[in-house]
């Protein structure tokens, strides 16, 4: 047996050979950083090695109540645009099903997946302009109708809504893209014979469509929930400014603000490694919870 | 078709899509008209100007002519271009290998690179990483951090296992090495699955702002995403384009910010708007064959 795999390495060895880059790779750029993570354990010195400092900047970090209320936004912004954008690609889907115009339908798919591919630099920029007071179209119209403008990107009870706004307009289309081919999936003899029946498309679309794709939503809603703590750095780190920073500064953009921009090493990957490790028991714990639901784990 | 599927129901989905739509690519669109505003118009130009009055082209040759746009775009160019090469040809190396199901220790690899989907380092050690390596400030750095793409490796891995195993089978009989084959059959039968990651991995190197923003130093070669990125934050004219610059181009001094910013904008969005129209089935092929997200 043992002779054997040894036969199959040396048989395979430019299959090897091939390999050894890509494993390099992986092994430089995200290894070698996983490793490097222990500095959150450490003291950063200047002159000669690190010293071993335990927990210490753990506890630094959650005694700090900039931290916390750091913490609290994360879960507020990850909760906000998960649960009231979670429905949205779905109906989507669903009134795309009902489109009978194929041109039609083909049009306003290009448009709406557009937005997934444009960098959060661009949309920050979008949004800003568009949300502008008082020049912004948004406040043009509220002026049209005799309401006062708001200040939507600088206005600490609106920042967060611009969050979820913008997420939808760069994400619903590009989301309903696996409900769209789960509906297309469905054997279209179901639909005649419920016509046949005479069961009205809304009908149709509750009894075939919707229990059709239950098996999408659960996965996607279990694979989203495991990235939870991902609030979108890159939105938020584009959008924010000085007057709406207690409410929307997340764990990854303090990371790069206090840890990287400040100096602090330490207490940066600290708060970093929180965040990855809670990270992690999520992705593990919904993967189990997936393999329970649907048989088959997200991973 | 039933005549039910025309009723009323039929319609109103239709309104909602069509308006939608029209809400959707709205804000695109006004950056577009402010940015072909003429120059007497566009202090009138607000959020709800849907035509370009005194159309002209001026503000784009203005904007192309600041140094810090030029190289912006040339170095967005650069840095797409050759991180594509590099991305594929590894890319498309290891989800050869790791599709031959037999190979000894292919478990162990696989695993290996999706641990690295679901946990990493952070910030703060790859910058460490990348001073250590002396890559800060070089191209480089942007270029080769993370050069291979874990989920596109899988979606390629998805569209080689598609490959008839006769092919290469074939062409192993009649001596061919594994790169040969890799580079000669595997990858050209498989336009479809190169095509999806390339646009992939093109749109992300595109649209990539944060690692150049801390990794480059000088400002020359910062790609256009920071470039427009300081724009948007500073909103600073003189101390964007530069004092010194400022009194050299002078043509940009007195232009409008917001002129400036539009057509930043649409600039940084041409080239995947070129290519959009075209290449649109692979973007959504490679949705569907990515189970996971991203």
């Amino acid at each position: 047996m043992k002779g054997n795999i040894q036969k199959r390495i040396i048989k395979d060895k430019q299959m090897y050979l091939l390999l050894f880059p890509v494993i390099l790779f992986f092994a430089i750029w995200h290894y070698i950083p996983m490793w490097g993570a222990r500095i959150a354990f450490q003291d950063v010195m200047y002159i000669g090695a690190n010293k071993w400092a335990g927990l210490k900047h753990f506890q630094l970090l959650f005694s700090s109540p900039v931290f916390l209320k750091v913490f609290m936004n994360t879960i507020i912004i990850s909760s906000m645009k998960m649960f009231l954008i979670f429905p949205l690609p779905i109906i989507l889907a669903f009134m795309l099903n009902e489109v009978t115009s194929i041109g039609f339908r083909k049009s306003v798919q290009s448009v709406i997946y557009l937005p997934h591919f444009l960098s959060w630099v661009v949309i920050a920029g979008l949004f800003i302009s568009l949300l502008a007071s008082p020049e912004g179209a948004v406040n043009k119209v509220r002026i049209f109708f005799h309401l006062k403008p708001i200040a939507y990107m600088t206005s600490t009870t609106h920042i967060r809504w611009v969050f979820v706004f913008s997420e939808i307009w760069r994400s619903i289309g590009w989301d309903s893209i696996l409900y769209i081919a789960a509906i297309n999936s469905i054997a279209p003899a179901l639909y005649e014979a419920a016509t046949i029946d005479g069961a009205t498309p809304f009908q149709q679309a509750m009894n075939i469509t919707f229990p059709a794709i239950i098996p999408t939503i659960v996965t996607v809603f279990i694979l989203n929930l495991g990235f939870f703590m991902n609030a979108g750095f890159d939105q938020v780190f584009n959008m924010m400014n000085d007057a709406v920073i207690n409410h929307v500064d997340i764990i990854d953009t303090y990371v790069y603000r206090v840890g990287l921009m400040q100096g602090n090493y330490s207490l940066g990957t600290a708060a970093g490694l929180f965040k990855g490790i809670i990270g992690l028991i999520l992705i593990l714990s919904t993967d189990r919870l997936s393999r329970k639901l649907t048989g088959e784990g997200v991973w | 078709m039933s005549v039910k599927r025309h009723g009323i129901g039929h319609f109103i989905i239709i309104i909602l899509l069509a308006v939608g739509a029209l809400i959707l690519v709205y804000p695109l669109y006004n950056q577009l008209v402010i940015s072909l505003t003429g120059t007497d118009y566009i202090s009138r130009a607000s959020g709800t100007t849907i035509i370009p009055y005194g159309f002209t082209l001026s503000t784009y040759k203005t904007v192309l002519a600041i140094p810090k746009v030029a190289r912006g775009v040339f170095n967005s160019i650069f840095i797409t271009a050759v991180g594509l090469v590099i991305n594929i040809v590894f890319t498309s190396m290891g989800a050869y290998v790791l599709t031959k199901r037999d190979l000894v220790g292919r478990r162990f690899f696989i695993t290996m690179i999706v641990i690295t989907m679901i946990f990493e380092g952070g910030l703060i050690p790859d910058y460490f990483l990348m001073r250590k390596l002396h890559l800060l400030n070089s191209y480089w750095s942007v270029i080769l951090y993370k050069a291979v793409n874990p989920y596109y490796l899988i979606i390629l891995m998805r569209f080689f296992d598609q490959v008839p195993p006769s092919l290469t089978e074939a062409a192993r009989i009649d001596g061919l090495s594994e790169t040969k084959i890799l580079f000669k059959i595997v990858i050209p039968v498989s336009v479809a699955g190169i095509a999806t990651v390339s646009l992939f991995y093109g749109v992300f190197h595109w649209n990539e702002y944060f690692r150049a923003m801390i990794y480059l130093t000088d400002e020359m070669k910062y790609p256009l995403q920071v470039v427009l990125r300081e724009l948007l934050i500073s909103a600073e004219k003189a101390s964007f384009i530069g004092s010194m610059n400022f009194l050299k181009v002078t043509a940009a001094a007195q232009l409008d910010i917001k002129a400036i910013k539009a057509a930043l904008i649409i600039i940084s969005i041409v080239p995947i708007l070129a290519f959009y129209p075209f290449v649109l089935k692979y973007f959504v092929k490679g949705r569907l064959e990515g189970s996971v997200k991203e």
